[in-house]
C-alpha cells in the first residue's frame, strides 16, 4: 500500500501511509485507538476506498472498491465484531454468497467441502452448531476458516485477542504461526504490545494516521514501541492499593436471572463487595455478566435471590430505590445507556436527580444548580471539548466516559457497578478512568468492576472472581493473582 | 334456525380453505420480504389495488387470466414505491408502508367509483369456476376440502411450496435470509443486498396483488370500497405468527380462514346480534395470536432497519 490517505469528516485517519506485507509473514500493526490502524486495513479489505494512494498486489495496482473485490485478490479480514449470523449454523455462515455448488443446498456436500479446508489447516469446529452456541474463541476460528475457505492469502485480524482468554490467545497465535508456514500473509492489528512481540516478524507503528516506523520485530522492546505509539513517555502511575477499613457491603444472595431469550443466565449466584475495595469480575463475554449487573441495578427482574445494600434488602426496589440507597452504575454502552445522547451535558448531569432539590424548584428545573454541578464534573474530571450547553453527542468517547464516571462518582454513591469502563478508550483516558476508580475506592467506594480485559482486572482489583456460565468462582486475593490460572478458570476450570 | 353444530363445523371446515387464500397469498409474499429484512405494512393497500384491477380487467375483457395478470402487475408496481423508499432512500419502513396502504385504499376506491359510479348494487363478474379432479375430488372429507377448488388455488399452493423450497433449501434462499439477518455480513460475503431486497419486496407486491385478485375473482365476484377490510394487515400479523417460516404461515392462514367463515355463518345464525359483533372476531383473533406469540418470536435481526453502506 503506497501513499494511502483517508479523510473522515473530523479526522485525517490515514495520512500518506506506506505499508508492505509479504507472504510467510506475520506483521503486527500497532497503534493507539484512533491511530488509523483499522481504517488502513479497511481500505485494504475494500470496506473503505482511499482518497489518495494505491494498493499493489504482487507488484500490480489492485482495484479494490468493495469487499468482494478484495476477496478476488485473496484478502480477507476478521473484524473485531464478528461478521457471523448467530442463528445460522457454521456451515450456513460459510456458504452465504458462495458461487460453488448447485442451487440446491446439499448439506452433506457443503460440509465435506468445508471440512476439507478445515482439516487442511487443522481448524476444528463443529459445522452443525449454530454460531450463537459457540464460544467467542470458537467463533473466531469460524471467521478464520471462512477466510481460508474463500481462498484468502492475506488475513487481517483486528484486535483478535481482545475477547480471548490468555490460553485462547496462545492457541490463536499457534494457529497463525502455522498459517504463516503455509505461506499466508497475516496482519494482526493490536494495541497490546507484549503479546505480539513473540509472534510477529515485523512491526509497523501508526500514530495519528502516520507511520512512525516499520521494522523487524527482533530486537524491539516494549519501551521503544510504547514511545513510538504514544509519542512520549507515558507515566503509568501504577495503582496504589491502600486498604480502607470496611464499612458495609453490597451483597447478592443466591441470585438467579434469566437472559433475553429466557435462558438461565445467572444461576444461584452469591457475591459480596465491601466498601473500599474493587471486586473484579473476570470472564469471557456472555457468561452472564451483563444480566448480573442489570439485575443488581434493578434493570432486569430476578428469578430468585436477594440483594442487600449495607444490610438493607433491595430486592423489590426499582432502579431509583437502589440509586437512593447508594448504588451507582457505569454501563458499558456509554452512548446509549449512560447518557441521552442528544441532551446537553447539563441535563445529562442530573439524569438521576432532576426531580430533586436543588435541581428542581416549584416544578421547574433550576438551571443554576445544574450548571454548577455540570461545571464541577467538567473541571474535576478533565472533560475536554464540552460545556453544559453542548450536546453529549459532541464529546469524544474518552471525554464522554470521563463525564459519565465523573457524574457517577460526584453523586457520592457507596457502591459502583462498572462494566468495561475503559473499552475503546485511548491510553491516556484509560489511565485517567482507572485512576479515578482507584481514588474513589481509596475514599471508601465499593466497586464491582466487570471487565473483559484481564490485565485491567489484575491491575486494579483487590479480589477477583471469575464468572462462567452464570456461576461465580471463589474469590482470588490480590497477592495470589496468576494470569494463567485465572485464564483457565475463565475457560471453566473448577466449575 | 335448524343449523346443527355439526353442520356449522363442516361449513367452517369446507369454507375456511378458500377464505384463507387471500390472506395466505399476502402472507407468503410478506414472508419473503421480511426474511430479506423489509417490513411492508402496505400489503392491505396493494391487495386493494390488485382487487380493483382484477375486477376492472375481468369486467372489461372477461378474461380471468388477463385479470389476474394485471392484478399481479399492479401489485409489483405499487410495491416498487415501497422498495424505492425503503431500500434506495432508506426511509422508515413503517411510515412508507403506511403510506402505501393509504394510497392503495383510497386509489382503489377512486378508480372503482370513477368507472362505475355509485351504484346501489355493485356490478359483478362470474367467479373462477372450480376444477373437478378425477378421483381426488371424490375422496371423502379431503375431496371437498381441498380438491374442488379453482385453478388459482392450486397455483397459490404451488407457489407456497416453491417459496418454502426456495427460502430454506436453496443457496439463494440462504443469501436472502442472510440479507435479512445482517446485510453488512451478506455484503461482505459477496451478496448483492440491494438486488435481493428489491426482488423480495416486488415479489411481496406480486403476491399481495394475487391475494386481492383472488378475493374478488374467486370468492366474491364483485368489488366494493375497502373490500379487504384488513386482510392485508392480518397477512402481516400472520408472518409474525408463523415466525417467518412458511409451514406455520400456512397453518395460521387456515385458522384465520376458519375465523372468517365462522363470522359469516354465525352472522346468519344469529340475525338479532349486530353483525359488527362477529365482524370484529378476525381482528380480536389477530390480537390474541400476536400476544400469544409475543416476545417468543425471533424476527430476522435486521427487519425494518434501513441499511446503507459506510
Amino acid at each position: 500500500m503506497k501513499g494511502i490517505s483517508k479523510q473522515f469528516p473530523v479526522v485525517l485517519a490515514n495520512d500518506n501511509v506506506d505499508f508492505e506485507l509479504h507472504s510467510h509473514e506475520i506483521h503486527a500493526l500497532l497503534g493507539e485507538n484512533g491511530a488509523g490502524k483499522t481504517t488502513l486495513m479497511n481500505i485494504l479489505s475494500g470496506v473503505y476506498t482511499p482518497d489518495k494512494g494505491e494498493v499493489y498486489v504482487d507488484g500490480e495496482i489492485a482495484r479494490i472498491r468493495n469487499p468482494p473485490d478484495a476477496r478476488r485478490y485473496g484478502i480477507g479480514m476478521v473484524y473485531q465484531h464478528f461478521s457471523l449470523i448467530p442463528v445460522f449454523n457454521v456451515a450456513e455462515n460459510l456458504w452465504i454468497g458462495e458461487k460453488r455448488g448447485g442451487i440446491r443446498l446439499n448439506y452433506a456436500q457443503i460440509k465435506t467441502s468445508i471440512g476439507e479446508t478445515a482439516k487442511h489447516y487443522g481448524i476444528e469446529v463443529n459445522l452443525d452448531k449454530r454460531v450463537e452456541e459457540l464460544s467467542v474463541g470458537e467463533q473466531q476460528k469460524v471467521e478464520i476458516l471462512k477466510l481460508l475457505f474463500r481462498g484468502a492469502r492475506v488475513l487481517v485480524l483486528d484486535e483478535p485477542t481482545s475477547v480471548l482468554t490468555p490460553q485462547e490467545s496462545l492457541g490463536l497465535f499457534a494457529s497463525l504461526a502455522a498459517l504463516k508456514e503455509e505461506g499466508k500473509a497475516i496482519v494482526v492489528i493490536t494495541h497490546k504490545l507484549y503479546e505480539i512481540l513473540g509472534v510477529a516478524d515485523r512491526v509497523t507503528v501508526l500514530r495519528r494516521g502516520k507511520v512512525v516506523f516499520t521494522s523487524p520485530a527482533a530486537g524491539l522492546t516494549r519501551e521503544v514501541l510504547t514511545r513510538a505509539m504514544i509519542g512520549a513517555e507515558l507515566e503509568v502511575k501504577g495503582v496504589q492499593l491502600t486498604k480502607v477499613e470496611s464499612l458495609g457491603s453490597l451483597r447478592l444472595q443466591s441470585v438467579s436471572v434469566r437472559g433475553d431469550r429466557r435462558e438461565a443466565a445467572v444461576v444461584s449466584l452469591s457475591l459480596e463487595a465491601k466498601r473500599g475495595e474493587i471486586l473484579g469480575v473476570a470472564g469471557v463475554a456472555g457468561n452472564g455478566q451483563r444480566e448480573l449487573v442489570e439485575a443488581t441495578f434493578g434493570l432486569r427482574p430476578m428469578e430468585a435471590g436477594d440483594i442487600f445494600i449495607d444490610g438493607k434488602r433491595m430486592t423489590g426496589l426499582g432502579t431509583k430505590g437502589r440509586i437512593n440507597a447508594g448504588l451507582g452504575y457505569i454501563p458499558e454502552e456509554r452512548r446509549t445507556r449512560a447518557v441521552a445522547i442528544g441532551f446537553t451535558l447539563g441535563l445529562n448531569s442530573v439524569l438521576h436527580d432532576h426531580w430533586e432539590k436543588p435541581y428542581v424548584g416549584r416544578g421547574m428545573l433550576s438551571l443554576n444548580p445544574i450548571r454548577r454541578f455540570t461545571r464541577s464534573i467538567l473541571e474535576k474530571f478533565d472533560v475536554k471539548g464540552g460545556s453544559e450547553n453542548a450536546a453529549a453527542r459532541s464529546l469524544s468517547g474518552g471525554n464522554l466516559q470521563k463525564f459519565v464516571v465523573g457524574r457517577e462518582v460526584l453523586r457520592g454513591p457507596k457502591y459502583m457497578l462498572a462494566v468495561n469502563p475503559t473499552s475503546g478508550l485511548d491510553v491516556a483516558a484509560t489511565e485517567y478512568v482507572r485512576s479515578v476508580l482507584v481514588d474513589s475506592r481509596n475514599a471508601g467506594l465499593g466497586i464491582v468492576l466487570v471487565s473483559e480485559d484481564l490485565d485491567e482486572l489484575l491491575a486494579l482489583s483487590d479480589r477477583i472472581v471469575v464468572m462462567y456460565k452464570g456461576k461465580l468462582s471463589p474469590s482470588v486475593d490480590h497477592r495470589d493473582f496468576d494470569k494463567l490460572k485465572i485464564g483457565s478458570m475463565m475457560l471453566g476450570e473448577g466449575f | 334456525m335448524n343449523i346443527t353444530l355439526a353442520a356449522l363445523i363442516s361449513s367452517v371446515i369446507i369454507g375456511m380453505v378458500p377464505r384463507a387464500m387471500p390472506i395466505l397469498a399476502g402472507a407468503v409474499g410478506e414472508t419473503v420480504s421480511e426474511n430479506a429484512g423489509i417490513l411492508n405494512l402496505g400489503v392491505e393497500g396493494i391487495m386493494l389495488m390488485g382487487a380493483v384491477t382484477g375486477f376492472v380487467v375481468d369486467y372489461a375483457t372477461g378474461s380471468l387470466i388477463l385479470a389476474f395478470a394485471a392484478a399481479l402487475g399492479v401489485g409489483v408496481v405499487v410495491s416498487s414505491v415501497h422498495a424505492l423508499a425503503s431500500i434506495t432512500f432508506n426511509a422508515d419502513q413503517v411510515i412508507s408502508g403506511t403510506a402505501i396502504w393509504f394510497l392503495g385504499w383510497g386509489l382503489s376506491g377512486v378508480i372503482f367509483v370513477s368507472m362505475f359510479g355509485n351504484l346501489p348494487v355493485p356490478p359483478s363478474v362470474a367467479v373462477a369456476s372450480h376444477v373437478y379432479l378425477p378421483v381426488l375430488s371424490d375422496l371423502p372429507v379431503v375431496g371437498p376440502l381441498i380438491f374442488g377448488e379453482d385453478p388459482f388455488f392450486y397455483l397459490l399452493i404451488a407457489i407456497l411450496i416453491g417459496v418454502h423450497f426456495f427460502l430454506f433449501h436453496t443457496k439463494q434462499g440462504l443469501n436472502l435470509r442472510a440479507v435479512g439477518e445482517n446485510p453488512a455480513v451478506a455484503e461482505i460475503m459477496g451478496v448483492n443486498v440491494t438486488r435481493y431486497r428489491y426482488a423480495s419486496v416486488l415479489f411481496g407486491g406480486l403476491m399481495a396483488g394475487f391475494g386481492g385478485a383472488y378475493l374478488v375473482l374467486s370468492i366474491v365476484g364483485s368489488f366494493y370500497f375497502d373490500i379487504t377490510v384488513g386482510a392485508g394487515f392480518i397477512a402481516v400479523a400472520l408472518v409474525y405468527f408463523g415466525k417467518w417460516k412458511t409451514p406455520r404461515v400456512f397453518i395460521g392462514s387456515l385458522i384465520f380462514g376458519a375465523v372468517y367463515v365462522l363470522y359469516y355463518s354465525l352472522e346468519s345464525v344469529f340475525p338479532s346480534v349486530p353483525y359488527e359483533f362477529f365482524a370484529m372476531w378476525p381482528y380480536i383473533a389477530t390480537l390474541v395470536i400476536i400476544i400469544l406469540v409475543g416476545s417468543k418470536a425471533r424476527a430476522p435481526d435486521s427487519l425494518a432497519k434501513p441499511y446503507s453502506k459506510e
